[in-house]
């Protein structure tokens, strides 16, 4: 995943790959690898909504 | 006649002539409050806004207490200057003070009524521009969490407003600064205009405005009302959300921006919100994922059941037909080896006889060959050479092959085809 990627660009590619999982269309041998990548897309979101990162960030600032 | 006198005199004129009370529609200019409550009303022209009458007035204490009350209960606000008023005046003149308007009574809905003439008439101003609900029609970020907040530092407003998005339920984060600003009287235009320019130089630091007043349930909100703020609220490039009105009354700002709460705490409910829902929808997807996948994954352990189940018939039908195959191909095999046998077996029968065929005429062949080799060896005997005119010499009985073989007076015997001669060696 790319680091400049913004949360409105991580969520439309997460759903991208849900809806692609969900309608079956996905090939079976980049399952494990999209499953890999929407995995750490919801914990990019997850982290931009509830930013542990900024609060980790502060406390390493001080 | 004393100048005592003349002002009394014009006082009992007044008295006389003039009924005891007038509704007069006034603007109120200057409004201040010492226990009575001093005003300065003015009348200005239509056009141009210069000033066509002007007169002080007061509203003494024991009726200032019942005006102030019902006007703001009517209205939702305070009296304050630039308001437009109806009100009952009694005109007094006093020798010392001079002309002043007493005022008894005021009709709220008069001022009601000019507020929403002129809100009507920014509106219409600013649909004729065409920008009236460009603030609206923004799309709001699904990450919306850095909110610059305009309000005044003071009121209690700001910290409720960050209390509460801070202590939110889920953990969301949020980043908010500060962007002081009057927020009541004459001072509210130029103020949160000069906040809003602070927050469009650094655009890309936030996601959306949040104008919030705290406070009671009645305000100066007049300040609010104007044009010149309503554009830029109306154009601006960040989503605004506003918590300024009042339970019966929305500003033009409040009608123009984005969103409309009520209260600062409502405004931090409405952004919580809007991250919940952000948050629920990433969730349901996480789930959706994680279901799906367990689902492609049983389907395809299904189907790979269902294709192993198969293999033992399959493969038992094949070994069956491979069998056969096996059978015909080693039946084959003998077939074809007895029947090279067969052939090879009579090429060496062929080559046998072949054999016997051609031996004796080959030893025939050789034999003739014999006799031609010894006939051309007797042609090479000495006897025949000699007969060819060659001669042998010898000393002793020795053949001579070389002349220093030979000294003088040796006897040298020379042997003809026919007879010998014996000479003796000069030199």
């Amino acid at each position: 995943m790319e680091k400049k990627m913004t949360y409105e660009e991580a969520m439309k590619r997460l759903e991208e790959i849900v809806k692609k999982i969900e309608s079956g269309e996905m090939d079976i041998d980049l399952l494990a690898q999209h499953l890999k990548e929407a995995k750490s897309l919801v914990e990019f979101c997850k982290e931009k909504l509830t930013n542990v990162e900024e609060e980790v960030k502060k406390c390493l600032d001080m | 006649m004393t100048l005592y006198e003349l002002n009394g005199l014009v006082r009992q004129t007044l008295e006389l002539t003039l009924d005891s009370s007038y509704w007069v529609q006034a603007e109120i200019s200057e409004l201040r409050v010492n226990r009575h409550c001093y005003l300065e009303l003015v009348q200005k022209e239509e056009r141009g806004g210069g000033l066509l009458a002007k007169a002080r007035a007061q509203i003494w204490a024991n009726r200032w207490a019942f005006i102030k009350a019902m006007f703001e209960q009517t209205t939702g606000q305070v009296l304050a200057a630039g308001m437009q008023v109806l009100v009952e005046v009694e005109v007094t003149f006093h020798e010392l003070y001079g002309y002043s308007l007493n005022v008894v009574d005021i009709d709220p809905t008069y001022t009601l009524g000019d507020i929403a003439k002129r809100r009507q008439e920014i509106l219409r101003q600013l649909e004729e521009e065409g920008i009236s609900t460009m603030n609206k029609e923004l799309p709001l970020p699904r990450l919306l969490q850095r909110v610059a907040v305009i309000s005044s530092a003071s009121a209690a407003g700001y910290g409720d407003f960050c209390n509460q998005l801070m202590h939110n339920k889920r953990g969301l984060a949020f980043k908010t600064e500060l962007f002081p600003a009057t927020m009541q009287g004459n001072e509210v235009e130029h103020s949160v205009i000069a906040a809003l320019n602070r927050i469009a130089k650094q655009l890309d630091e936030w996601d959306a405005v949040v104008i919030i007043r705290g406070g009671g349930a009645t305000s100066d909100l007049q300040g609010f009302d104007s044009l010149a703020l309503a554009e830029n609220v109306a154009q601006f490039p960040l989503p605004i959300i506003t918590g300024i009105g009042h339970e019966r009354d929305d500003t033009v700002i409040d009608l123009i921006a984005h969103t409309r709460v009520k209260t600062p705490t409502a405004a931090a409910e409405f952004l919580i919100h809007h991250q919940e829902e952000e948050l629920d929808t990433l969730e349901d997807l996480a789930a959706r994922l994680t279901e799906s996948v367990r689902d492609t994954l049983q389907e395809e352990t299904t189907r790979l059941k269902l294709l192993s189940s198969k293999i033992p018939l399959l493969f038992s039908e094949v070994k069956a037909r491979e069998g056969v195959r096996i059978q015909r191909l080693t039946n084959l095999l003998a077939n074809s080896s007895i029947q090279y046998i067969e052939q090879a077996k009579g090429k060496v029968d062929l080559l046998h006889q072949q054999l016997m065929l051609h031996a004796p005429m080959l030893v025939r062949n050789e034999q003739k060959r014999m006799e031609l080799i010894e006939s051309k060896l007797r042609s090479a005997q000495p006897d025949h050479i000699l007969r060819l005119g060659f001669s042998i010499a010898r000393v002793n009985g020795k053949a001579i092959k070389d002349a220093s073989e030979v000294k003088e007076g040796d006897e040298i015997e020379t042997t003809l085809a026919v007879g010998k001669v014996k000479s003796v060696v000069k030199s």
